[in-house]
């Protein structure tokens, strides 16, 4: 029954002979009857939204209808003619979307100046036949995609049941070999490599310390030997790295409990200031003792 | 036996085929005639004007729907403000998958003298296309075919059903004289 409706409603739409509108039949809302003023007798016509045209050979077939000329004889000169102003009106192009359109053009002035040559004339194969076969073909795929609109308008206003999404989930999945495609197969494919990486998260890496405590502790204690007074937290403050503000602050504590340095503070939160202690150090000293704290 | 092919019916989420239900209804030993009996009858109760359930014969098996004119009611009580259409470059991609499958996308750009890769992609992901292998050529294309989901909205039994486009523009020229 749809099929008979549908039938009929192209069959009133027309492809060759005159018509300035593309698809005359159908319903108001047809894709193909978009706004289209265009008077005929205008050669060089007004900016044409070249989005409604899907592709060269579909500006390329609206031009010939509008002629009203014969898609086995197409009169080269004037629809070059025409398809170049058609292009020239664009203003603004989408380079993607362009490429097609120029590509088209090139073909036609090309086969425009075939045509001049006097082989033509004898009776050689037409230039244009290549041309008119692409043409033939894309209008078959129009007229059955105005086919599948049509259908597409009524089928799109049906309902139909959906299944409760926990009634789906408790059921095991019946997959039909029509409906496994390598897009299927590819997409559950990243969804298990997704699960196996969320399982299986990479191992904590241990990076090697950038500071060591031992240099830390002698460049401290040289310092407090040298100026006398060293004010710990503005020096920790001025450190961007955290991993060296720990080893200074280590490096530190090991100091004053070696008694190398005193840290003095007269209130809390008040700065910490290091003086020499009451033992020198060796150098020896505070590496054993880094060592024997491992 | 009605009631329970109707109740199927009402709570699959696909098309149900008559093997399906034979298998569900076999402790009752009916035939697959009998259930097709069963589904005619519940096609003549339910596709009346008077019904807000319809079934139809669809990709190989059966299913209930609303019928078209229900639409503007179940949009504004699902809130569904509207349904975006198929494009034109949607629409020409589609037959030509339907009328030639298995199709790569070059042999699909070709036919439409304009680059269709990123409306096949749409078409995938509403599930309308599906991939069917590659082809044994260079570059080894991926090829296309129409889907299980293709057929039931477009109303289709099988891919084989939509008219013949050479009969389509004939029909254009016998009308037109």
């Amino acid at each position: 029954m749809l099929h008979e409706s549908s039938r009929g409603l192209a069959r009133s739409s027309e492809f060759i002979t005159a018509d300035s509108d593309r698809f005359s039949g159908g319903t108001g809302e047809n894709v193909y009857s978009r706004p289209m003023t265009m008077p005929a007798e205008e050669l060089h016509s007004p900016p044409v939204e070249l989005t409604v045209f899907s592709g060269p050979l579909d500006l390329l077939l609206h031009l010939i209808r509008k002629n009203e000329v014969s898609i086995y004889d197409i009169p080269i000169f004037s629809i070059c003619d025409q398809y170049n102003a058609h292009l020239r009106s664009m203003q603004e192009l989408d380079l993607d979307v362009a490429g097609e359109f120029l590509w088209m053009a090139s073909w036609l002035l090309h086969l425009k100046s075939k045509m001049l040559l006097p082989a033509v004339a004898e009776g050689e194969d037409d230039p244009r036949e290549e041309l008119v076969e692409r043409l033939l073909a894309y209008r078959r795929v129009k007229e059955l995609a105005s086919f599948l609109y049509d259908i597409d308008t009524v089928r799109r206003c049906l309902w139909m049941p959906e299944l409760a999404t926990d009634l789906e989930e408790s059921a095991e999945l019946e997959l039909d070999w029509e409906d496994v495609d390598l897009r299927v197969l590819a997409e559950t494919y990243l969804q298990v490599m997704q699960r196996f990486a969320a399982a299986h998260p990479p191992p904590l890496q241990v990076l090697p310390l950038r500071y060591n405590v031992q240099e830390k502790m002698r460049n401290i204690y040289d310092r407090v030997h040298e100026e006398g007074l060293m004010p710990l937290l503005r020096h920790l403050n001025s450190r961007s790295d955290p991993e060296e503000v720990a080893t200074v602050m280590v490096a530190t504590l090991e100091l004053v409990r070696l008694r190398g340095v005193l840290a003095e503070q007269s209130r809390p939160f008040a700065e910490i200031y290091l003086r020499p202690g009451d033992r020198r150090l060796t150098a020896n000293e505070m590496r054993d003792e880094e060592h024997s704290s491992d | 036996m009605i009631a329970t092919i109707e109740a199927i019916l009402l709570t699959a989420s696909g098309p149900v085929s008559v093997a399906a239900l034979g298998e569900v209804l076999e402790s009752r030993e009916v035939d697959a005639d009998g259930i097709r009996d069963a589904l005619s009858t519940i096609a003549s109760k339910w596709n009346r004007p008077d019904s807000g359930i319809r079934l139809e014969k669809v990709a190989d098996g059966w299913r209930c729907f609303t019928p078209p004119e229900l639409d503007s009611y179940l949009r504004s009580f699902h809130g569904v403000v509207a349904r975006q259409r198929l494009s034109q470059a949607a629409l020409e991609v589609l037959a030509i998958v339907a009328h030639r499958q298995p199709v790569t996308l070059p042999e699909v750009n070709f036919l439409r003298g304009a680059n269709s890769a990123s409306t096949v992609r749409t078409l995938l992901e509403r599930r309308l296309l599906r991939m069917a292998g590659r082809k044994k050529v260079v570059g080894k294309p991926f090829l296309y075919r129409t889907s299980r989901e293709f057929l039931v909205h477009f109303g289709l039994d099988r891919p084989e059903d939509l008219p013949d486009p050479e009969d389509l523009v004939r029909d254009e020229a016998i009308a037109s004289e």
